[in-house]
């Protein structure tokens, strides 16, 4: 049975392809069309998914879209008449909007792929949350929670999850929270009070929260009060995400925090002002935490279950999910690779196959890489015309080369089997570089990332070393597979793992198992024996703005225009001539063209 | 005073004619700040699309004169930010509201929308020489009108001396890689601009007919509708909503 699932028209589109109970591919679109977010239909990722299992069209037994545009149409017009007048700026676009293509999500599908538009079916927003989350982790039975912005209604959701081995799989949702009260939405307020991009730079806040103090609690609180059955409701008052399209927050909430942080000047930690700016991102980071502990607590006690499976945005904030692990009463938390929205395309695929058709479950292999592989004879080529040096190696001899370039501070740009699903780069396109030294992340933030000095770089570490250097409670491998935890690294190390270490003596660490990445392990354990410490800075392979690369030839421009100082992809390591298209010869060819 | 004969390039007739409104556009600091954010945007975005090109062409030399163009416009981008995030400092403006005269004053891409994906490498360089040459026009004019604020004028300055190498080496590799049919391609390129720049007016226009029908229909149509919504509110409980599995049995329904 072939079943392809989609998510779009929000942000982070994509597509997934489920073949006999099997994710065979998976991918956002932004990977592949080159822009960042991309939230339009994933006509790329659905083709590269197909093509991938050598499928066409019409031999899909369902097209599944990952939310119920209709029910999001009716939440868009709902609250567009609630707000009224208020809403009449916001209300021409909403509806041109919706209804200029997203509510008509059966025919566009039908078209664009020729499938009977009886094939095409639809799971709500948070039932795709919930099957990423439960179907895709290596758990019988768990408890279920979701959170995000919104999805059609529902911006949080609990319930549980049950999977018998070659039978049936079941998902419960118990109850959920709906629009306008949002988690999410108050996390992306403060995104977008503190500058950066609402669905997009929300990991930046958590970064800044790190140097901040949680001195605004209170004030926070008084935006968010808890209900007597034990949710949460948003107080209006301070909010406009729900009435208008211009701003999220309203003049009260500024009555209450101050002037909004220019988005075009840098945050200078030094003065009074940016240290205001982290303290509001402390204190909403720390209210966000409580919360969502305090629900996982009730939902603990409710199933009395030891697993939790997480989804939705709000489950890449790693430092929340540390707290939900140490007090929330589960033993072990599960965060899917992708658990955002991109994410929601296998969820729905899978959702469909198991429970909508009631196929019998299957274990899925546990990893993130569901994307095309990387052709190195791509990079071979492309670095060979350009006049870079460039050898093949076998894998003993590469792995010996790159231990030898990390160790004299050259930073690597790593390209390795298939791309990754999800918005963490986990050791197939990845930066790696020594994490020693704090001139090391300087280097990458300034000369390779161009972002902001305070935003911190994760480790990968080898599962057998990681509570070595890191402070790991049980259930925390777990966490750190996917870099979905963050966790102390112990006093002991942190002056050598001053790159990796944020303000706080954190890290969002990956803890690698060899039979999930057997190469970047074995790299490691070579690091390792060289250096003393088998710990790598692994940081996204891509420059500020643009996704992570997915063909060699993108890894190769990127490495051209940044001071990345070696290329790997498979066996080929290329190195560059000198920094990245130095000056005078760009000047030169300048003249000599023009 | 204009002082155009001076580098690079000399405006277009049209682009000349229309100086005073340029003048206008952007005297005011507010309006200012708004358009070179947006311009660092479309330079931006620009060196995205150029990337592309440069990604997927085969051949080795333009590759490097594409990553080489791509390089100027990501900088571009970062000009135009840097100056109005200090025009800003000044003024404290930012707000995005009143007239921004956007597409009577475009940025380096302004109307040109370029499709990277399957363009051949005859077809971008024409597209981009055109474009470059526009830019280049319409920078001089920006140049030119804005004498009452140096610095934002040395970035025109700087921007316009890439634009010109730009200019040149998208038409000597157009002669090269198409060298009986360059100048077809050109008329070709022409045409299709003029196509787009049609398509963006006509799309424009909709757009504001369609906001104007949607907002007579808001306050007239739905004020009734928006009292009942308003009282149904008022009777929501908030806090947790079961979910009844009726509801998600059904994999047919949108609603």
């Amino acid at each position: 049975m072939n079943i392809l699932g989609i998510s779009a028209h929000y942000h982070d589109s994509a597509a997934a392809l489920v073949v006999d109970g099997m994710p065979v591919c998976a991918i956002q679109e932004e990977r592949l069309s080159r822009h960042k977010g991309d939230a339009a239909f994933p006509l790329l990722a659905i083709e590269t998914c197909l093509q991938h299992a050598n499928i066409e069209p019409k031999e899909l037994d369902a097209v599944v879209f990952y939310e119920r545009p209709m029910l999001k149409f009716d939440r868009i017009l709902t609250c567009a008449l609630r707000a009224f007048p208020k809403s009449w700026k916001a209300f021409p676009k909403a509806m041109k909007n919706s209804l200029g293509e997203k509510v008509w999500m059966r025919g566009i599908i039908s078209s664009h792929l020729g499938v009977p538009g009886r094939k095409v079916l639809f799971t709500e927003h948070h039932q795709s949350h919930a099957a990423t989350a439960f179907l895709t982790a290596p758990t019988r039975r768990a408890a279920i929670m979701t959170a995000d912005a919104v999805g059609e209604w529902a911006t949080l959701s609990v319930g549980d999850g049950e999977r018998l081995s070659n039978g049936p799989a079941t998902i419960r949702r118990f109850r959920e929270i709906k629009f306008p009260h949002s988690l999410g939405m108050l996390y992306s307020t403060f995104t977008a009070y503190l500058g950066f991009k609402v669905n997009e730079d929300e990991y930046k806040v958590m970064g800044l929260a790190a140097y901040g103090k949680p001195t605004l609690v209170e004030q926070v609180r008084k935006l968010i009060c808890r209900t007597p059955d034990g949710a949460f409701a948003l107080d209006l008052n301070y909010f406009e995400f729900h009435s208008t399209a211009e701003r999220s927050y309203s003049p009260r909430f500024i009555e209450l925090f101050g002037p909004p942080r220019n988005p075009y000047e840098p945050i200078d930690l030094d003065s009074a002002e940016g240290q205001r700016f982290a303290d509001c991102a402390s204190s909403v980071q720390r209210v966000l935490e409580d919360t969502m502990v305090e629900l996982a607590q009730a939902l603990h006690r409710e199933t009395g279950l030891t697993d939790l499976c997480l989804g939705g945005g709000v489950a890449l904030n790693g430092v929340a999910n540390a707290r939900l692990l140490a007090e929330s009463g589960f033993e072990r938390i599960y965060v899917p690779p992708a658990p955002g929205d991109a994410g929601c395309a296998i969820g729905a695929a899978l959702y469909c196959d198991r429970i909508h058709f009631g196929n019998p479950d299957r274990d899925l292999p546990d990893h993130p890489f569901w994307g095309p592989s990387v052709d190195a004879s791509e990079l071979a080529r492309l670095a060979r015309e350009d006049g870079h040096s460039t050898v093949e190696l076998q894998d003993g001899a590469l792995i010996d080369r790159v231990v030898d370039d990390l160790a004299a501070g050259r930073i690597v740009g790593w390209m390795e089997g298939a791309l990754e699903f999800g918005p963490r780069a986990l050791g197939h396109r990845s930066i790696l570089a020594a994490p020693h030294k704090i001139e090391m992340r300087d280097r990458i933030n300034r000369e390779i990332k161009y972002r902001e000095p305070f935003r911190p770089f994760a480790p990968v570490v080898p599962i057998e070393a990681a509570t070595r250097y890191f402070d790991i409670p049980p259930g925390g491998t777990r966490l750190a597979r996917f870099m979905s935890g963050v966790f102390p690294v112990r006093p002991e190390w942190r002056s050598q793992l001053q790159a990796v270490t944020h303000v706080d003596g954190t890290a969002r660490l990956q803890v690698l198992e060899r039979t999930m990445e057997p190469r970047l392990h074995a790299l490691l354990e070579a690091y390792g024996r060289r250096t003393g410490i088998p710990v790598l800075l692994n940081t996204s392979f891509n420059l500020a703005g643009e996704p992570i690369v997915n063909r060699a030839v993108e890894g190769y421009s990127t490495f051209l225009r940044c001071k990345i100082n070696v290329l790997v992809a498979g066996g080929i390591r290329v190195v560059k001539r000198t920094s990245a298209v130095p000056k005078a010869q760009a000047e030169k060819v300048k003249k000599e063209v023009a | 005073m204009l002082d155009s004969t001076r580098p690079y390039q000399r405006p277009t007739t049209f682009d000349r004619l229309l100086t005073p409104l340029h003048r206008w556009i952007w005297n005011d600091a507010d309006r200012r700040v708004q358009k070179l954010l947006r311009f660092s945007e479309t330079e931006t975005d620009g060196g995205r699309d150029i990337l592309r090109a440069a990604e997927l062409t085969s051949d080795p030399l333009l590759r490097r004169l594409y990553l080489e163009h791509a390089i100027d416009e990501f900088r571009h981008g970062v000009l135009f930010r840097h100056r109005a995030a200090g025009l800003l400092k000044v003024f404290q403006s930012g707000s995005n509201h009143g007239f921004q005269g956007d597409w009577l004053a475009p940025g380096g891409h302004g109307l040109d929308d370029l499709e990277v994906d399957g363009e051949s490498d005859s077809n971008m360089l024409a597209f981009l020489h055109l474009s470059e040459r526009a830019a280049a026009s319409r920078f001089t004019v920006y140049r030119d009108v804005m004498q009452h604020d140096p610095p934002t004028r040395a970035v025109f300055e700087e921007i316009l001396h890439d634009e010109t190498f730009h200019m040149n080496y998208t038409l000597t590799q157009l002669v090269r890689v198409e060298p009986e049919r360059h100048k077809r391609h050109l008329w070709r390129a022409r045409l299709s601009r003029l196509w787009k720049a049609y398509l963006r007016l006509a799309t424009g226009l909709a757009a504001i007919l369609g906001s104007l029908l949607l907002t007579i229909q808001y306050f007239v149509l739905l004020p009734p509708f928006a009292w009942l919504a308003k009282r149904a509110a008022r009777r929501e409980r908030s806090g947790w909503t079961v979910v009844s599995p009726q509801r998600t049995d059904s994999l047919d329904r949108q609603y």
